[in-house]
C-alpha cells in the first residue's frame, strides 16, 4: 500500500515537472514568434529616422535590459510581460500625425494583448512560489517603468509629432531586440 | 534601406570641403531630401561588420570616399570614421564601432572628385534587420564516427571580437546533412575568440556521406544566407568498433531486460498486475501426456461368438396357464401375448472366425447337434430378437443389413438353414440388439438389455407397433430400415421408458 502511493506521488511529481517544463518551453516559441511578428508590423510603419535627428533623445534604456545578465526566467516572465504591456499602452496615445496605417496599429496591439495573456497566466502560476530574487526583478521594474514614463513625456512635450513618434519608434524596435534576448533565458 | 542623395556637390576649395559637409550632415536631415542615390549594405563577415555602398547612379564615378555615422538613440554629432576617410574601396570595416546590434546607425557616405562633393548619401541602418550575417569560413576533417568541424575566426582581427555579445541577437548554426535527413547543431560559443573554433559532431555513422552547412540565424528579423555545403565521407567501420558494436548490443539487451522485470517485479507487488502461480487442477497439464487427447475414443467392443440354436422352444409368458410345456414345444410358434424364447448356446469362434474386425455379427448355430441333451434350464435361449432392437447404430450400414439376416429364427427353422444341417443354423445377430442371457454353472441369470430405439417422430406408428404385438403375441415385424435409421439416442431413451411399461421381466428377461 506504502508503495503504491510513494509511486503514484512518484509519477504525479514527474507529469508535473514535464508539464511545466513544457509550458515554458511552449511560452518561449510563442514569444519569439510574437517578437518577429510584432517587428514585421513595425517595419510596416513608415518612418525616415535620418530625418528626425534633431529630435533625438536619450532615453537610457535600464542596463539589467540592455545587457542581462543571469536571468531567471520567472524574472524574465515578469519583465516581459511589464515591456509588453508598456509598449501595448504606448502605442494607444495620439498617433493622429503620423499618418500610420490604423489596422497595422490595431493587430499589433492585438499580438501583443495575446502574449501579454499567455504571460500573464504563466505569472499567475507561479505567483504563490517564493522567488529569491523578486527583490531585483522589483528593482528592475521600477527602472523599467522609469523608462517608458520618460519615452510617454517625450510623446507629450513633442505633441506626438511625426517625428517625435518616428524617434519612439526606433526605441521601441530597439525593445523588441531586448525582449528576444530576454526571451532566451525562458528556456529550461 | 532609405537613401538620400544629396548632389549639391560643387567646386569648392579642399580646405572648405569638411566643414561644409559637417554642417551639410547636420542640417541635411531637416531639410527636403532628393531621391535616394545610394545603396547602403551592412554585412558581417567573419565576425567582422561591413559597412559597404554602391551608387545607383553610375555615371557619377567619385574618386574616394568618406564615411560618417550617427545614433538614433541619444543625440550625437555625426562622427567621422578615420580608417574611413578618403578611401577609394566601396566598403569600410566598422568592427568595433558598430557593434550595439539593437541600435539604429544613421551612415552618410560622401563622395569625392578631386576636392569636389560628388555625392552624399544618408540612411538608416537597424542591424538586427539590415545586417546580412555572412557564413564563417569553415573546414571539416572526417573520421570514424565524427567529424571535426573547424570555424575560422579572422586571424588578424583589429579588435576582440565579443561573440558571446554577438549571440544574443542570432545563433550559429551548424546543419549536418545526411541524404535526407537534416539535423541543426547550435553551439555555444562563451568568451571571446580570436582564433579558431573547433565543433566535433560525433555518434555520426560510418561509411555515410555527410555534408555540413554553417551560417548565423537572426533572433530577430533577417535573412538567412547558408554557406556552400562541404562533404566528407566517413572510412568504414573497423571489425574491432563491430565487437564493441555487439557487447553494447548485449548490454543494450541485458539493461532492456533487467528494467522489464524489475518494472514486472515492481507493478506485481504495487498491486498494478496480478499473476497466478498455482493454477487450478483442471488447467493443470503438467502430469498428463499430450497424447491423450491424439486417442480416439474406445470402439464398443463386439465379441464374436457362436450361438447353437435349441430345437426346443418354450413359450416364456402366457395367460393360458392350462397348456402343457409339450405343447409349448410342439408348437414353436408362441401363443398370442407372449414371447418364445429361443434356447441357444454359445460357444466361442475360434480365433481365426473371430479376428476380422468388421465382424459385428455372431453366428447362430442349432444347439441340437453340438449340445442335444441340454437341460432345460440350461438351453434356456439367450437370444430373443427384439423388434426394433437392432437399431442401436444409426448409421445406414448397419440398418440395411439388418433388413435381410436379423428374421426371426422361427421363420427359418422350417426353411435350409443357411449352413449345417435342418437342426443346426447359423446366423449372425448383433449382440446390442438381442436379450442374452448367459449361462452360469450356478444358473444364475444375469441379463443383459439391449439397446432399443424406436422412431419417435412417429408415435402413432410406435403406438401401432405395440398392439400388433400384443394381438398376435408375437413380436412386431420389424420396422422398414428407412424407419429404423430415423432414430436417435434420445428417442431410444424415451422408449426404453415407455417399452418398461410394457415389458415384463422374469427371470431376468425382459418381455415386450
Amino acid at each position: 500500500m506504502t508503495t503504491g502511493c510513494i509511486l503514484q506521488i512518484a509519477l504525479l511529481l514527474c507529469f508535473s515537472i514535464t508539464a511545466l517544463s513544457r509550458s515554458f518551453n511552449l511560452l518561449q516559441f510563442q514569444q519569439r514568434s510574437t517578437n518577429l511578428e510584432c517587428q514585421r508590423l513595425m517595419m510596416k510603419l513608415s518612418g525616415t529616422p535620418e530625418s528626425c535627428l534633431n529630435n533625438r533623445t536619450n532615453f537610457e534604456v535600464p542596463k539589467e535590459i540592455e545587457q542581462p545578465r543571469q536571468f531567471q526566467k520567472e524574472d524574465a516572465v515578469l519583465v516581459i510581460h511589464d515591456m509588453l504591456l508598456q509598449i501595448f499602452e504606448i502605442f494607444g496615445k495620439n498617433l493622429s500625425h503620423t499618418g500610420w496605417n490604423e489596422t497595422i496599429i490595431e493587430n499589433l496591439r492585438s499580438e501583443l494583448s495575446d502574449q501579454i495573456d499567455r504571460l500573464k497566466a504563466i505569472l499567475d502560476e507561479n505567483t504563490e512560489e517564493e522567488n529569491p530574487t523578486w527583490e531585483n526583478s522589483t528593482t528592475m521594474l521600477w527602472h523599467l517603468r522609469n523608462y517608458y514614463t520618460r519615452i510617454v513625456q517625450y510623446l507629450n512635450a513633442k505633441s506626438y509629432s511625426s517625428c517625435a513618434w518616428t524617434v519612439v519608434w526606433t526605441e521601441i524596435y530597439r525593445n523588441f531586440s531586448f525582449i528576444s534576448t530576454l526571451t532566451d533565458y525562458l528556456q529550461n | 534601406m532609405k537613401m538620400v542623395l544629396s548632389q549639391n556637390a560643387s567646386a569648392i576649395r579642399p580646405l572648405n570641403l569638411y566643414p561644409w559637409v559637417y554642417i551639410s550632415l547636420v542640417f541635411g536631415a531637416s531639410l527636403a531630401l532628393p531621391d535616394k542615390a545610394c545603396t547602403f549594405k551592412v554585412a558581417l563577415q567573419n565576425f567582422q561588420t561591413i559597412f559597404s555602398w554602391e551608387l545607383k547612379n553610375h555615371s557619377i564615378v567619385p574618386t574616394h570616399y568618406t564615411l560618417w555615422y550617427t545614433i538614433m538613440s541619444k543625440y550625437e554629432d555625426m562622427k567621422i570614421v578615420e580608417d574611413c576617410t578618403n578611401i577609394t574601396r566601396l566598403f569600410c570595416d566598422l568592427t568595433g564601432l558598430w557593434d550595439n546590434m539593437p541600435e539604429t546607425y544613421i551612415p552618410r557616405v560622401v563622395g569625392f572628385k578631386g576636392n569636389t562633393v560628388l555625392v552624399s548619401c544618408i540612411d538608416s541602418v537597424f542591424l538586427p534587420m539590415n545586417m546580412t550575417l555572412e557564413p564563417p569560413d569553415f573546414e571539416i576533417v572526417g573520421s570514424a564516427d565524427h567529424i571535426n568541424v573547424i570555424v575560422k575566426f579572422p586571424s588578424r582581427a583589429p579588435k576582440t571580437i565579443d561573440v558571446e555579445r554577438l549571440q544574443h541577437h542570432f545563433y550559429l548554426i551548424i546543419e549536418q546533412r545526411s541524404e535526407e535527413m537534416v539535423k541543426k547543431h547550435k553551439p555555444r560559443i562563451n568568451g571571446n575568440i580570436t582564433g579558431d573554433f573547433i565543433y566535433v559532431m560525433d555518434k555520426l555513422i560510418p561509411n555515410t556521406n555527410y555534408c555540413v552547412s554553417i551560417y548565423f540565424e537572426p533572433k530577430n528579423l533577417g535573412t538567412i544566407t547558408k554557406s556552400p555545403l562541404k562533404c566528407a565521407l566517413l572510412p568504414g567501420q573497423e571489425p574491432e568498433s563491430s565487437e564493441s558494436a555487439k557487447i553494447g548490443g548485449i548490454i543494450t539487451a541485458f539493461l532492456i531486460a533487467t528494467v522489464f522485470i524489475s518494472s514486472v517485479v515492481t507493478l506485481k507487488r504495487t498491486g498494478y498486475l496480478c499473476l497466478r502461480l498455482d493454477l487450478p487442477s483442471a488447467l493443470n497439464f503438467s502430469n498428463r501426456p499430450t497424447r491423450i487427447f491424439l486417442e480416439l475414443p474406445p470402439l464398443e467392443a463386439v465379441d464374436t461368438v457362436e450361438v447353437i440354436y435349441v430345437s426346443r422352444k418354450k413359450k416364456v409368458w402366457d395367460y393360458n396357464y392350462d397348456e402343457s410345456d409339450s405343447e409349448e414345444e410342439a408348437t414353436p410358434t408362441t401363443s398370442a401375448g407372449g414371447y418364445t424364447r429361443h434356447g441357444l448356446i454359445l460357444q466361442p469362434l475360434t480365433q481365426a472366425s473371430t479376428s476380422s474386425p468388421d465382424s459385428e455379427e455372431s453366428q447362430f448355430t442349432d444347439p441340437d447337434v453340438d449340445e442335444p441333451d441340454l437341460p432345460e434350464d440350461e438351453a434356456e435361449p439367450l437370444l430373443v430378437p427384439g423388434p426394433r432392437a437392432e437399431q442401436s447404430e444409426p448409421a445406414s450400414g448397419p440398418c440395411e443389413r439388418r433388413a435381410s439376416p436379423l428374421q426371426d429364427p422361427f421363420s427359418k427353422k422350417d426353411s435350409s438353414a443357411t449352413e449345417g444341417s435342418e437342426d443346426r443354423i447359423i446366423f449372425n445377430v448383433n449382440l446390442n440388439s438381442v436379450f442374452v442371457q448367459a449361462l452360469d454353472d450356478d444358473g444364475d441369470v444375469s441379463p443383459m438389455l439391449p439397446e432399443e430405439t424406436v422412431d419417435l417422430e412417429d408415435p402413432s406408428e410406435m403406438e401401432s407397433s405395440f398392439l400388433i404385438a400384443r394381438e398376435d403375441g408375437m413380436p412386431p415385424p420389424f420396422p422398414s430400415p428407412s424407419e429404423e435409421c430415423l432414430g436417435s439416442e434420445d428417442a431410444s431413451s424415451e422408449e426404453s421408458d415407455t417399452s418398461e411399461s410394457d415389458a415384463d421381466i422374469r427371470d431376468g428377461y425382459i418381455m415386450r
